[in-house]
């Protein structure tokens, strides 16, 4: 495996920040679409989301080395605006905020709740924006890398942005059965969000690696490693099996099925997405391997 | 104003690494660590067998992909062409070791910063010349101004045709490698 200078920390990152910017999407989604089908999905997204990508860019400064024991040091990171990470910083201390008091007003929790649910419209038009640029910088912020070849493909915003909706609609499924498991026979209505999401995010990894393997001698070494190398056993199982295959079949049947799947497939469906969304990060960063330069 | 470069001549390298010595001596590198490394390049199966010693560091490139992604600004160019990093203002987020095509960048934990070739920037503006093309035994490295086309290294260049590593990533390196 080539050694990458970035570890769990960033995949855990990146992971975090998609799940919760999707959370996001899916609590608006399902306030402005489907206000009667489930309060409790749009309450759970939205409850999700800051903590999620808080914690998400926490792992982030920890990741750092002297910006973490000299922390005023971070306040150079917007200084080049040519570079993702400085635009990644500004995304994230907007998205952060935003997310947070949105969940405040659609919950009412405090007197920030009471007076942002006047704001409620505003708040989920610039909230959607954030969370969709969230969810793509993700990804931009490894396409643009000419060190590793693998990554460096307009694809790559576009896969992660997929897995980006698909596990922050998993979070706010699993939350709101938490809230309240009864709600889980209207979410069948979500299972479609699965079905989409899921079907393109296959789609775009099929095409990313099927192209990889003829895109340059680096990007084909790091696609092998995926289908046939070191890191297959991890790819096929965790990323196209149980990750995408296992919760699209589900969600199909969820879907049609309308609320007699047994609660325990629609929660396990929601959890393998989980489980697909991080395995597909770590493989896509642990997989990145470097120009041959001699 | 200089434009430094490197011309490296691999067919007399014999890998004897007294560079990458060198290098950690003058920087006060720990034997872990170094700003430039002989790779080896092998071909063939014995008898028609051949190895080839290539030493790697920092390109200096003209557009840096490191200093490019660098969220702080801390990666600059001098004037005289040479790629530096602001110990100062570096946080290690290590976004520039994944842009940088040929990983000769290195996190130094101590400081926890990201550090690289400084091509000796002090002791060539008092007119001396980088640790490792001082030092070379059999006299592999030219250190010079590629602006100048009297210099030694652009005759060197002119002559034998050397070519940077991957010009075709458009870095515009400016260590030119002789390779036969």
């Amino acid at each position: 495996m080539p050694e990458s200078a970035w570890g769990w920390l960033i995949v855990t990152y990146l992971f975090l920040a998609g799940a919760g910017a999707g959370a996001f999407l899916a609590a608006v989604a399902c306030d402005l679409l489907a206000p009667d089908w489930s309060k409790a999905l749009a309450r759970a997204g939205s409850l999700a989301s800051g903590p999620l990508v808080a914690v998400g860019t926490a792992c982030l400064v920890l990741d750092l080395e002297a910006g973490l024991w000299e922390p005023w040091r971070q306040i150079y990171l917007v200084n080049n605006l040519e570079s993702m990470i400085s635009w990644g910083v500004i995304v994230l201390s907007l998205f952060i905020p935003v997310a947070f008091v949105y969940a405040a007003g659609l919950n009412e929790i405090t007197f920030v709740g009471r007076y942002a649910k006047k704001y409620l419209k505003p708040l989920e038009i610039v909230g959607s924006g954030l969370a969709v640029a969230t969810a793509v910088y993700t990804g931009v912020l490894i396409a643009v890398v000419n060190g590793v070849p693998f990554w460096n493909t307009p694809m790559m915003p576009v896969l992660f942005f997929a897995s980006a909706m698909s596990t922050g609609l998993a979070v706010a499924m699993l939350g709101a059965a938490v809230i309240d498991i009864n709600t889980i026979r209207t979410l069948s209505n979500f299972a479609l969000g699965h079905v989409i999401f899921l079907a393109v995010e296959g789609f775009v990894l099929m095409l990313l690696v099927f192209m990889s393997l003829t895109r340059s001698v680096e990007a084909a070494i790091s696609a092998n490693m995926l289908i046939s190398g070191m890191l297959s056993p991890y790819f096929w199982i965790l990323v196209v099996v149980l990750g995408i295959l296992v919760p699209f079949i589900l969600s199909i049947v969820e879907y049609y099925e309308y609320g007699a799947m047994p609660k325990l497939l629609v929660v396990g469906a929601d959890l393998l997405v989980l489980l697909g969304g991080m395995s597909l990060r770590a493989l896509i960063v642990f997989s990145g391997s470097p120009p041959q330069v001699i | 104003m200089p434009r430094y470069g490197i011309a490296i001549d691999t067919t007399r390298c014999v890998g004897c690494h007294a560079c990458r010595v060198a290098c950690q001596n003058q920087n006060g590198l720990e034997p872990s660590e170094a700003y430039n490394w002989i790779k080896e390049l092998e071909r063939g199966n014995f008898p028609s067998y051949s190895k080839r010693f290539v030493p790697v560091q920092c390109n200096h490139c003209e557009n840096a992909p490191c200093q490019r992604v660098c969220p702080t600004g801390a990666t600059y160019t001098t004037k005289e062409g040479v790629v530096l990093v602001n110990p100062k203002t570096c946080v290690g987020c290590k976004y520039c070791m994944e842009a940088c095509p040929y990983k000769v960048r290195i996190l130094e934990h101590k400081k926890g910063i990201v550090e690289k070739c400084r091509f000796c920037i002090e002791m060539v503006r008092e007119g001396g010349i980088p640790a490792c093309v001082a030092t070379c035994p059999t006299g592999v490295r030219i250190f010079g101004d590629l602006d100048d086309p009297n210099s030694e290294i652009s005759r060197f260049i002119a002559e034998t045709g050397a070519q940077p590593l991957r010009a075709d990533l458009n870095t515009r390196p400016k260590i030119f490698y002789k390779r036969s």
